[in-house]
């Protein structure tokens, strides 16, 4: 038991070790193309993950409130000639805010009819940001720069990869914390049984709707970090598409822990990088992972892993003691 | 005279053509144990429903503590101090059994929204392990509500509405399908209650209804038909009737 457990905590060092050291292990080619694209697309997917997790909803807004932050924020920025971080900071209120009234529309709602209208917000958004020439269009808004204090996103992208890395980090221990302060305790029996918690004195829709708000800051966040590290955002960012790989990220790396949205996103991130060098069906295999994930572990792969581990500790403490080695014979006492 | 904490006047509730509560008028006084006894499908729930504000009335009024709270919401009549339990439990599966209870006690004392540590946290959890000891669940405190017998999550159900610390409590038969111990310890808490706590009860199980309660309102139809005190309720031949079947033949 005790050997299996020191492997485990290896491998998390190495996890660790090559997450942190990633752009002097790998190439400017892997850390831009897949590395930082994982950390941003895992963001907008543990938006999801969270309220799925945390409140029991699943939500297929969280591209439309990534689209509000990240548009906002080009828009003020190319167009305005805004400081990068104040167009961030606006853009992200601003998604917030849209997230509120979005919680609004849709917290009465539960299952299938949350999704729907979560759905109809987010086609909403696509085609409003499709219409109006102030978001560019089809054709977008070019040359976001992040600032300029974190570098090139493509050609050097250590300093956009850290920055990344670091707010992955807070919003992860933040939802951590999040869940154990009284508020997440009780979005957790909202999830559990709204009649319940209703009838213990708490405003079960004014919850949802602050979760949902919680949601969209951290998508509005994906969106701003989105828009740096293309340099570009359109209304295409946020279509029907880019809100399905969002969901096959939180479902393939698992509803059930916040981890599983950047293990889903890097699972989608180098199928669609590396697989139309394969095959022009690549989509068919990211098709086919998630359906495989869906039907054998409803807690994606994150799941599966846990299960195994359980699986593994249950083996070795079940295991029955090693005998003691035997102690070699004494020389016989005397002779013949 | 203790005034009434509930009064129920005219009170009516339709669904589709069916009256599953007519014109019913109710006082309970403050500090009463008062059952609400009936045949399945009297009406009796859906009076529970319509007092806790979780259906809302076709007609008629309802008052709680002095106050009208025909259209106040469900959350804002539970801060008012009532706390209810189902009729199967309606426990938070996902959470440990404290965290149930300091929901509950948190439901009652806001803060609902806090995100940030507070010294009141310590008390509420207080109050969650000593409701817990006085429900019989210290034990089980760590374990998920999902993995409690039946048993437990009636008692952890009855728990909920303790560590609320309400006036006012409504009870939707707390002993169904408990187990003879099991009873004895659901009876030994509700006998447990003193009188700054009026208890309202639904229960089939006669032992429990008649040992906890000291007055009984009789349904039937969605109307009470006899109310009296436990004594005159055993007597009356109306209700031997009512629950032999034989009142819609005569």
């Amino acid at each position: 038991m005790s050997s299996y457990l020191m492997a485990r905590r290896m491998a998390a060092v190495v996890v660790v070790g090559v997450v942190v050291l990633l752009p002097f292990i790998f190439s400017v080619y892997i850390t831009s193309a897949i590395a930082v694209p994982t950390l941003w697309i895992g963001l907008c997917a543990v938006s999801l993950t969270f309220l799925s997790r945390y409140g029991g909803m699943i939500s297929l807004a969280q591209t439309g409130l990534f689209g509000v932050a990240g548009l906002l924020t080009a828009a003020l920025m190319v167009q305005a000639g805004w400081d990068p971080w104040a167009a961030a900071l606006i853009g992200v209120l601003a998604a917030t805010g849209v997230g509120l009234i979005f919680g609004a529309l849709a917290s009465s709602s539960t299952g299938t009819y949350f999704l729907m209208i979560t759905l109809a917000l987010a086609e909403i958004s696509y085609y409003l940001f499709s219409a109006v020439p102030a978001f560019g269009l089809h054709e977008g808004i070019n040359a976001v720069f992040p600032p300029a204090i974190l570098g090139d996103p493509v050609l050097h992208p250590t300093g956009n990869y850290y920055f990344l890395l670091v707010i992955c980090v807070l919003v992860y221990l933040f939802l951590r914390y999040l869940v154990r302060t009284p508020f997440g305790i009780a979005l957790q029996g909202v999830r559990d049984d709204p009649d319940r918690m209703t009838s213990l004195g708490f405003n079960v829709r004014l919850h949802r709707m602050l979760i949902f708000a919680v949601g969209a800051a951290i998508a509005g966040i994906a969106g701003v970090l989105s828009a740096w590290n293309n340099t570009r955002i359109s209304a295409d960012s946020v279509s029907l598409a880019v809100t399905i790989v969002v969901l096959e990220c939180a479902v393939i790396g698992g509803l059930f822990r916040l981890e599983g949205a950047w293990v889903g996103a890097l699972v989608v991130t180098v199928l669609t990088t590396f697989g139309p060098s394969f095959t022009d069906r690549y989509a068919t295999a990211i098709g086919i992972v998630f359906l495989a994930i869906v039907l054998i572990s409803p807690g994606g792969l994150v799941g599966i892993w846990t299960w195994l581990d359980g699986r593994i500790r249950h083996w070795l403490e079940s295991k029955p003691p090693a005998a003691p080695t035997p102690q070699a014979a004494p020389p016989p006492i005397g002779g013949d | 005279m203790a005034e009434p904490i509930i009064r129920l006047r005219g009170l009516s509730k339709n669904f589709s053509g069916v009256h599953a509560v007519q014109d019913l008028e109710l006082d309970v006084l403050r500090g009463a144990r008062h059952a609400v006894l009936g045949p399945n499908g009297a009406g009796k729930t859906t009076l529970f429903n319509l007092i806790s504000g979780a259906e809302e009335v076709s007609s008629g009024t309802i008052e709680l503590f002095g106050r009208d709270v025909t259209h106040l919401s469900a959350f804002r009549r539970a801060r008012l101090g009532m706390a209810r339990t189902f009729q199967s439990s309606r426990v938070l599966s996902g959470l440990n059994v404290e965290d149930n209870l300091y929901l509950a006690a948190l439901g009652s004392h806001g803060g609902h929204l806090r995100i940030l540590p507070s010294r009141s946290d310590r008390a509420l959890r207080q109050l969650a392990r000593e409701t817990a000891e006085r429900v019989a669940l210290s034990g089980r405190l760590d374990s998920m509500a999902s993995d409690l017998s039946h048993g437990e999550r009636r008692q952890l159900e009855v728990g909920l509405a303790i560590a609320s610390q309400p006036q006012l409590m409504l009870l939707d038969e707390p002993a169904a399908g408990l187990a003879r111990a099991e009873r004895q310890v659901l009876m030994d808490i509700l006998l447990g209650f003193d009188r700054s706590v009026t208890l309202v009860l639904i229960e089939h199980d006669m032992e429990v209804a008649l040992t906890v309660a000291e007055r009984v309102s009789i349904m039937h139809h969605g109307r009470i038909v006899v109310e009296g005190t436990t004594a005159e309720i055993r007597s009356d031949q109306r209700v031997q009737d009512i629950y032999l079947g034989r009142e819609n033949a005569a």
